[in-house]
């Protein structure tokens, strides 16, 4: 999956496969998990969100479920 | 330099090589400067010196304070008196060369004298000698490298233990990120077994990684981990594949089987150095299991139409609904269904079983099982070293050889994650002894361990070389321990429990790396197997910080405390702890889980038992 690399204290990169609803992130560490079912509204909020850090905490961590991939 | 402001005090008694002496009036302040540095006199663990003529000798602290006298002087001694007790360990000469072991001892009377930096500086060796490695400084000492003699190291063997989380991976990262040094050491070579997969990241830009159901996609560039079952010899093979035989002639049985789809394979494939006619069964000559195995099946199970020709020709394979023969795949381990004996009166067709039937069927089933189960697919159906049925394979050993010992990276990390625990012990002996025995047969070459030794690090080695089961892995570590150093294999054992390791293979590692150890088991084990009478210096390990190791053996000149120099942040092993609750605030958190996050509403565990059942820690539902 194509990852678009974003500035952030915690995530290095974000990708997005609209088929499959699976979104994909790179932490700074360089592990790489995919969270699953995220719709693709969730995926825009996130990358155009001022802090994704933030944004992944607060609406994706807890909420979907995922696989160190 | 003035001998007034190093003087401690005076020898009293000499016992051996442990010497008991006084503090002298002078030095009882505790603390002395000499160049305007201060020490503390009468540490534990430091250096002494009592000059003998044109010599010194060379001794550490183990003990002071009141159980420092000498037992028969206890009742005599004057109040106020202060008591050390100093083990000596090596002389230096006048020219500051040190060396281990004494040719002399001290007198009562004779000075003791503190050792500042600069004379340690001079004990502790030379850092412009390219065989000496810097893994870090002497504790207290910052300017003092702690060096290690490369060519001891390995060749004598060395084991590097400590309790977890007392920095073990982290001393055995550094240490090989020191050997693996392409500068200095443009042809070392080092194989880990890495049992965890924690040093993959760590060591990324130096070693390969070979990793059973390697994820090709990810930054490591992992590559997949074989273990051709023709390489391995008949014994292991048969740990590995039918299990225990009932007895001595079904186990002949299937030798001689062997041997001959070898044999057969050898001559429609003639690879130089082995020779048809003279062929042992161990011998790593590439041929087809699979095959071996439905011939086996059929020999075992087989019924045939009685009557028709040769029992072989006519064999009775069941039929499905549409007419078709059962006769199963031996290349995905399918075995074939035979018909039920039958012998009526009035019933023209006649079947019976096969003469000379063979009793192999519980070695069978279990062979078949594990020719269908994926997760044994390293060992039976090894990629480009899978054999066909005349032993036609597209890879030999050879290039299994290159591949682990002979790339053109240093270091390579066997990642042993992934290999299930019933043949974890099996398979480590064998790839360890397969990795022997090429080096040991090729010693006059220079691909050879001879002209270029090779470094095998053992880690989590207790769960292998256990002294509990005489494993294949125990035996052949022994046999690399103690003669592995003529054909240059040497040995790095690491562990946490070293009180659970074979103690023949402790005992000949020649140097140890010992951080702290608060299990007294453990630490009896450490201390029986050196060969220096150093109880104070063992007594430290319990105390020892984090990322501090005493180094003592062979490999070092002298015994030392050193604080190990991490490797970079980016590149330490992963020790792979999960994180409960993460210490960094949640919008900055690398980590998507712990306890600190909510569950998601519906969690699926559907996904849990698919990754059970498929044997695979990846689901299918994850997106390349």
């Amino acid at each position: 999956m194509e990852r678009i690399s974003v500035s952030s204290s915690n995530i290095a990169s974000i990708g997005y496969d609209p088929d499959s609803l699976t979104l994909e992130i790179e932490f700074n560490n360089g592990s790489i998990y995919q969270y699953f079912d995220v719709s693709q509204r969730i995926y825009e909020d996130l990358i155009n969100s001022d802090s994704v850090g933030g944004f992944l905490a607060s609406n994706i961590k807890g909420s979907y479920r995922f696989s160190k991939v | 330099m003035s001998s007034k402001e190093t003087y401690l005090g005076d020898v009293q008694d000499v016992d051996g090589t442990s010497v008991s002496i006084t503090l002298s009036k002078k030095s009882m302040t505790g603390f002395v400067y000499i160049d305007g540095q201060g020490y503390r006199v009468g540490q534990i663990g430091s250096f002494v010196r009592i000059p003998i003529g044109f010599t010194s000798l060379f001794g550490i602290v183990s003990q002071v304070g009141a159980s420092a006298i000498p037992s028969n002087l206890s009742e005599l001694t004057i109040a106020g008196d202060r008591w050390m007790k100093i083990q000596l360990i090596g002389e230096g000469q006048r020219d500051g060369v040190f060396e281990r072991g004494l040719s002399q001892y001290p007198t009562i009377g004779d000075q003791v004298h503190l050792v500042s930096e600069k004379e340690l500086k001079n004990i502790y060796g030379q850092p412009d000698r390219p065989y000496f490695v810097k893994v870090g400084h002497i504790s207290n000492a910052d300017s003092i490298p702690a060096l290690i003699d490369v060519n001891k190291l390995i060749t004598r063997h060395s084991a590097v233990v400590g309790t977890t989380g007392s920095g073990k991976s982290t001393t055995v990262a550094s240490l090989i990120n020191a050997l693996s040094d392409k500068d200095k050491y443009p042809s070392s070579r080092i194989i880990m077994l890495d049992l965890h997969g924690e040093y993959g990241s760590a060591l990324k830009t130096r070693a390969n990684i070979y990793k059973i159901n390697p994820d090709t996609s990810s930054k490591l560039k992992e590559k997949g981990l074989y273990i051709p079952f023709w390489a391995l010899n008949f014994d292991e093979l048969c740990e590995i594949s039918f299990g225990k035989f009932d007895n001595e002639k079904d186990r002949n049985i299937v030798l001689e089987r062997v041997q001959k789809y070898k044999v057969e394979s050898l001559k429609k494939y003639p690879r130089k150095g082995a020779d048809p006619d003279a062929l042992s069964v161990d011998s790593p000559i590439p041929f087809s299991l699979h095959d071996l195995w439905y011939e086996l099946y059929t020999e075992t199970y087989g019924t045939y139409y009685k009557g028709a020709g040769k029992p072989s020709d006519c064999i009775a394979y069941e039929t499905d609904s549409t007419g078709v023969e059962l006769k199963g795949d031996a290349q995905k381990g399918i075995a074939p269904i035979f018909k039920n004996v039958k012998n009526e009166a009035g019933d023209p067709e006649k079947i019976n079983y096969l003469p000379s039937q063979l009793n192999l069927g519980k070695q069978l089933q279990l062979l078949g099982t594990k020719l269908r189960i994926p997760r044994y697919d390293f060992i039976f159906k090894p990629s480009e070293w899978s054999a066909k049925k005349d032993g036609e394979v597209s890879r030999d050993l050879d290039g299994l050889l290159k591949d682990w010992i002979g790339s053109d990276k240093p270091v390579t990390i066997l990642d042993l994650s992934g290999v299930p625990g019933d043949i974890l012990q099996t398979t480590i002996g064998a790839l360890l002894r397969i990795l022997y025995e090429a080096l040991f047969w090729a010693r006059n070459l220079s691909q050879g361990g001879r002209y270029r030794p090779l470094l095998i690090v053992m880690e989590e080695a207790h769960i292998y070389l256990n002294d509990e089961f005489k494993g294949m892995a125990s035996k052949v570590v022994q046999r690399i321990v103690k003669e592995g150093r003529k054909y240059g294999i040497g040995a790095m054992i690491v562990s946490q429990r070293p009180s659970e390791i074979n103690p023949t293979i402790l005992s000949q590692c020649g140097t140890f790396f010992a951080l702290r150890l608060s299990n007294s088991i453990d630490r009896g084990h450490i201390s029986s197997a050196l060969s220096d009478n150093l109880d104070g210096l063992t007594n430290m390990l319990p105390i020892l910080k984090t990322g501090e190791a005493i180094i003592l053996g062979e490999a070092v000149k002298l015994p030392m405390r050193t604080v190990i120099s991490a490797p970079p942040r980016n590149a330490r092993p992963d020790s792979q702890d999960p994180i409960v609750y993460d210490e960094v605030a949640a919008d900055a958190s690398q980590n998507p889980g712990g306890w600190g996050i909510a569950m998601e509403v519906d969690p699926n565990y559907q996904e849990i038992s698919e990754t059970w059942r498929s044997q695979n820690p990846k689901i299918d539902r994850l997106k390349n």
